[in-house]
């Protein structure tokens, strides 16, 4: 078991390369399933040996090799509780999003050699303890999702594309900017993450720390996305092939996120005079987040794009959660990033099932869909409830932790947040509505209900928003215990 | 034995018949129907066995395990539970009974009796639920499976909106119920847990931690906190503002109207105040604003179902208008005390019996005919003995028609009189005799309510079933599946007002005076949270009534139910007179009657569409594409224009670019070393 995490790590990669060179579609396929489930399955083993209760920044399953020793750059891997669930996350979504792609036939090889490197990207960022690695994995993801975009994509997809890239890339160099400044201001000649963590309190300059900070949350709100910052993703979700659009919504944003936990909120006690600033500007940016893309949400003509909104809208909770620094809000923020993962993963399954089998996702020239696919209507209402926050599924869990949580510390952002609520449940229910209900549009012509499949990932996914949302302890015990020892949180 | 260990089942039974009906259904006959059916009996004989054994010392059932994080899952059983339980699972039985029948030619009836299995159990998880966060989880389910059985006929475009707007609209309360319960939270956290705190099992959104520790939590914060538990009440339970979805709420299956009506649904909201009555007493302006808000309810309701011609709708603002008179109930309780639990409960068992049988008998009837429009109707009482029997007696039970004496324990009237005339005038007049400033204007609006609901039940009655067939259609008489239920909801709607009075109202004042409640405050747990809260309940809150002395007040309920009758008999019977003169569109009162004061262009047009789509939503969407997008692409084309004019100095020359880099980089070696020093 001590390499462990490298072979989760290095097993897709492998995998991308062996498929790359395959001549069939089948063999193809065939290859990728099997180097993302045998990642799967690792992470499930390690997932149940792990032992949530260790001290904050002490790591498991550690692997530490010196890489570029002058520098202090060591390929350093290892988990705790905030990057073990999405980890497991990223184990669980990359095979069935494979699944999913069952069927694709533009050329397959490459197709699934670029997931598994996007699949290997995520767990990268997900293991690394060493800055410099960490962002390396970082930029790695973006390479395979650009070329999901330009060459799978839609009629846009070259704008989309090269937009998603320079965006994402641009945030990245201002985050390693923010890295080099804190390597260089705490002067201790190593990118260890946890080093750096508790050398940073240690800054002279409260400019400085506050400089640091805000250059990393550049990066990670870019990511996430937050508003103002978003407007790449529903960009890239238009154009993206679905497979693309799942990952990127499913685990992609999630890196941001993480990278709230893992970086900016230990270092939050460390901001000094202006802790209470940065605090309100991160709940601001949640609120307008959550608000904003809830309404653009409900204006959306094309049923990607509201998803697309959706997902901003849901990551805007992630960011309160982690403003309102208390374990409750902070391990809540932690699940819904877990949460939404797997719930926006159905609903992007859904839509490409529309497009694939009627060819528009025009909410308007649909109609009565549920008549012809009552599989996918079951599956996609579920996908939407529990996209809405229906309890009893793993997105209410989530919301309801972050809500109390956020009330507790930021009352009135909490209240500003719950305005989202009813709107949320509008546009949901009102693209069923139009989408799924009434008579059928003849227009549309024959369409084929879910194949064998694309049905067996979305029911899997189903099944475990609605494990979650009812038994939520085996993730988030793990988050709660990993939110309470973050030094300041109450 | 103890049964309460099997009071779990209650819930999952249903739960499991849901999964089952889906999964198997098909393969059976009517649809895997058989599945809930036998389920919720077990899940009924459980409640009565549970009842039986707790019943004879005010017993109770209480499970508590953890859940996750601070929370917990459990079960809690008491006086107040169990009746509704029973209540639940009877009803619900029998109208899945009657389903076999209703719903045998319908396709989709597989889908049916799975969204009916897990519609009650959401409802009996509402009931069961030891702690305000499950409750809600449970709660929401209920309006889940609302969602899916009124939009169940989904291909019809006006049952899909109906569906929708039933979820949003009790949506806006959900969001009200969930702001409260994060509040409550807030306030369990920083005044209770400090001092109750340091045990592993305390769980703070659990009904027991939180009635312990009432007296900790600021008034003015318990306020709010009930108002906004109430204002999910008023989503759920259909009281005005937000009553809007349940007229509409008739697009799916009759029988699920009824459960709706009756067993799954409406009754959640009237349950959650009497769940949490100690917290509105110990706030006492919420318990004002709960009475005013029901007594109006019970008004207005009912003058929109003096004009509706669709016999569902009738019964649906029937439901509203009842719904409203429960709501006083509870709300009256800042004088009576815990007694108001018990009048608003046992309203609210009754409504179930009675309105579940106008609904089947409404669904027997339409079965028959093929319409809802009651101008359509007429002269079915020749044809369909059983059902027109039935519903009648049901009729008077909603009308209220009874004698104000009893003999012995056994009052002289219909249950619905029973329960009615104790809000009215143990409750309302009680208020208004205890100087309660409303109570005047709540034992107004009881009485008006009275004698309206008097008239449009029995306009109901006549137009359907006598006077001459106003269609060729033969009408037959339902099978016995269906009449079975109906006779037997019907016999209760006579009897069980009659039978119960004063046992159940003592049995359910235990709910809140026990052995548990009484360590709490020796000196009586209701009244002392009373006296925190700044007033006083009198020992002896009720007002006792005399014939002899008081026989205008003790009439006045029966006679607005009475003179009601007679006025539809004249109307729509004897047709004494006509009413299209008055009733017609050029009639101003007439047409705001009729389109049910302008409400869906008030919150279908102008909230929903004018402004949170056409405002909200367009302008977010507009500012995205040109502003903030806008801004993006203008940086963008910035630096493709600069770039234009910057690769002239891409010579090609490899010594220019590393003399470029080796610029570059020693500037931000410069820049952040400048960190350092």
């Amino acid at each position: 078991m001590d390499s462990v995490l490298s072979l989760i790590l290095f097993i897709p990669l492998i995998g991308a390369a062996l498929t790359l060179f395959t001549k069939t579609r089948e063999s193809a396929r065939m290859i990728a399933l099997i180097s993302s489930a045998v990642p799967l399955i690792l992470t499930v083993i390690i997932y149940l040996q792990f032992n949530s209760g260790l001290a904050f920044l002490k790591f498991q399953f550690v692997e530490k090799i010196s890489w570029i020793s002058t520098l202090g750059i060591n390929y350093h891997l290892g988990v705790d509780g905030v990057s073990m669930p999405l980890i497991l996350l990223n184990a669980i979504l990359c095979p069935l999003t494979i699944i999913y792609a069952w069927g694709e036939n533009k050329q397959p090889n490459q197709f699934f050699a670029l997931i598994l490197v996007l699949q290997a990207g995520v767990f990268g960022v997900f293991m690394a303890l060493d800055f410099f690695l960490f962002y390396i994995f970082w930029e790695l993801t973006l390479i395979p999702l650009y070329f999901l975009i330009s060459i799978w994509g839609g009629p846009n997809k070259d704008y989309a594309a090269i937009k998603f890239f320079i965006y994402t890339h641009v945030a990245s160099l201002v985050m390693l900017l923010g890295i080099f400044a804190l390597y260089f201001s705490t002067g201790v000649n190593t990118f260890e993450i946890p080093v750096l963590l508790q050398a940073f309190a240690g800054i002279t300059s409260p400019e400085m720390r506050v400089a640091i900070f805000l250059a990393l949350f550049f990066g990670f709100l870019v990511k996430m996305p937050t508003v103002p910052f978003h407007t790449w993703l529903p960009d890239a979700h238009v154009e993206a092939p679905t497979a693309g659009s799942v990952l990127l919504a499913g685990v992609l944003l999630k890196m941001g996120g993480y990278g709230l936990f893992r970086v900016l909120l230990p270092m939050i006690d460390g901001l000094g005079p202006y802790r209470s600033d940065i605090i309100t500007l991160m709940a601001v940016l949640a609120v307008v987040s959550i608000l904003y893309a809830t309404f653009a949400a409900l204006a959306q003509k094309d049923l990607k794009k509201m998803v697309a909104y959706s997902s901003v809208a849901h990551m805007g909770y992630v960011m309160l959660g982690a403003a309102a620094f208390n374990f409750m809000s902070v391990s809540g923020a932690m699940f819904q990033q877990f949460s939404h993962g797997l719930i926006t993963a159905v609903l992007f399954m859904s839509v490409g099932v529309i497009q694939h089998s009627v060819h528009t996702r025009i909410i308007s020239d649909l109609g009565g869909l549920a008549d012809r696919m009552p599989k996918l209507a079951f599956l996609m209402m579920a996908g939407f409830m529990a996209s809405l926050g229906l309890p009893a599924m793993s997105g209410f869990v989530a919301e309801f932790l972050v809500l109390t949580g956020s009330y507790l510390t930021l009352p009135v952002f909490a209240l500003l947040a719950m305005v989202g609520i009813v709107a949320t449940a509008g546009y949901h229910l009102w693209a069923m509505q139009r989408a799924m209900f009434g008579s059928y549009n003849e227009k549309l012509g024959e369409p084929h209900d879910l194949a064998f499949y694309e049905m067996i990932p979305m029911a899997i996914l189903v099944l475990l928003i609605i494990f979650f949302g009812v038994y939520p302890a085996p993730v988030m015990d793990v988050f709660e215990y990993a939110s309470t020892i973050i030094p300041g949180v109450m | 034995m103890d049964f309460g260990s099997l009071a779990f089942l209650i819930v999952a039974l249903p739960v499991l018949a849901f999964v089952l009906t889906l999964a198997f259904g098909n393969r059976l006959p009517n649809g895997g129907g058989h599945i809930p059916i036998v389920a919720i009996a077990m899940s009924f004989i459980i409640s009565v066995l549970i009842f039986l054994q707790i019943y004879p010392n005010h017993g109770t059932v209480e499970q508590s395990a953890h859940w996750f994080s601070v929370l917990n899952v459990g079960i809690f059983i008491d006086p107040l539970a169990i009746v509704m339980l029973m209540m639940v699972t009877f009803v619900s039985l029998l109208i899945h009974i009657y389903a076999l029948g209703y719903m045998s030619h319908d396709p989709g009836q597989t889908r049916y009796f799975a969204e009916t299995a897990l519609f009650t159990a959401a409802m009996l998880g509402v009931v069961l639920a030891d702690n305000i966060l499950q409750f809600f989880i449970a709660w929401e389910l209920v309006g889940l499976c609302s969602y899916l059985l009124i939009g169940f006929w989904f291909r019809k475009p006006s049952a899909a909106a109906a569906a929708k707007k039933a979820f949003l609209t009790t949506r806006v309360g959900d969001v009200l119920f969930l702001a409260g319960i994060v509040i409550l939270y807030f306030n369990m956290y920083t005044h209770v847990l400090p001092v109750v705190g340091g045990h592993e099992t305390v769980y703070l959104l659990q009904f027991k931690t939180i009635f312990e520790n009432l007296t900790l939590i600021p008034t003015d914060q318990l306020t709010i906190i009930t108002l906004l538990f109430f204002g999910g009440a008023v989503g759920k339970s259909g009281q005005f503002p937000l009553h809007v979805w349940l007229p509409d709420a008739m697009e799916g299956p009759t029988t699920v109207s009824a459960l709706i009506h009756a067993a799954t649904m409406v009754t959640a909201g009237v349950y959650l105040v009497a769940r949490t009555f100690p917290m509105f007493i110990a706030a006492p302006e919420s318990l004002i604003i709960v009475a005013l808000v029901g007594g109006f309810t019970a008004l207005f309701a009912s003058t929109m179902g003096l004009v509706m011609n669709d016999i569902k709708r009738v019964l649906a603002f029937s439901t509203i208008s009842q719904l409203g008179y429960m709501m006083m109930g509870l709300g009256v309780g800042a004088i009576i005390g815990a007694e108001a639990v018990g009048f608003a409960m046992f309203h609210l068992i009754n409504h179930a019996f009675f309105k579940a049988c106008l609904f089947l008998c409404a669904g027997s009837v339409i079965h028959a005919v093929g319409t809802n429009d009651l101008r359509e109707m007429g002269g079915l009482f020749g044809k369909m003995k059983i059902t027109a029997t039935t519903m009648l007696i049901s009729s008077l039970a909603l009308a209220g028609i009874g004698i104000p004496v009893s003999i012995g324990a056994i009052k002289l009237g219909t249950s619905g009189f029973v329960s009615k005339d104790a809000i009215i005038l143990e409750g309302a007049y009680s208020y208004f005799a205890h100087g309660g400033v409303y109570g005047s204007l709540i034992f107004f609006f009881g009485v008006a309510a009275a004698l309206l609901t008097s008239i449009y039940t029995f306009r109901l009655w006549f137009m359907a079933f006598t006077g001459k067939p106003r269609q060729e259609r033969h009408a037959h008489e339902a099978p016995s599946t269906m009449t079975g239920p109906l006779i037997i909801l019907a016999t209760l709607a006579l009897v069980f007002g009659a039978l119960t009075f004063s046992p159940f109202i003592h049995y359910l004042e235990t709910t809140y005076e026990n052995e548990f409640f009484e360590e709490i405050d020796p000196n009586g747990y209701i009244h002392g949270l009373a006296e925190r809260a700044g007033y006083h309940i009198p020992e002896h809150p009720i007002v006792h009534l005399d014939l002899a002395h008081d026989t205008l007040i003790m009439m006045l309920p029966v006679i607005a139910g009475l003179l009601g009758l007679a006025i539809s008999w004249a109307i729509y019977h004897k047709r004494m007179f006509s009413v299209a003169s008055i009733g017609n569109m050029r009639n101003p009162l007439f047409r705001i009657l009729a389109k049910r004061y302008y409400q869906h262009e008030i919150f279908i047009e102008l909230i929903s569409l004018k402004f949170t789509y056409g405002v909200l939503a367009l302008t977010s969407e507009f500012s995205d594409r040109k502003i903030v997008d806008g801004t993006i692409d203008a940086i963008s084309s910035f630096f493709i224009g600069g770039a234009e004019v910057l690769k002239k100095i891409q010579t090609g020359v490899v010594q220019n670019y590393a003399t470029a880099t080796v610029l570059g980089v020693a500037l931000i070696a410069l820049v952040l070393s400048w960190g350092v020093i």
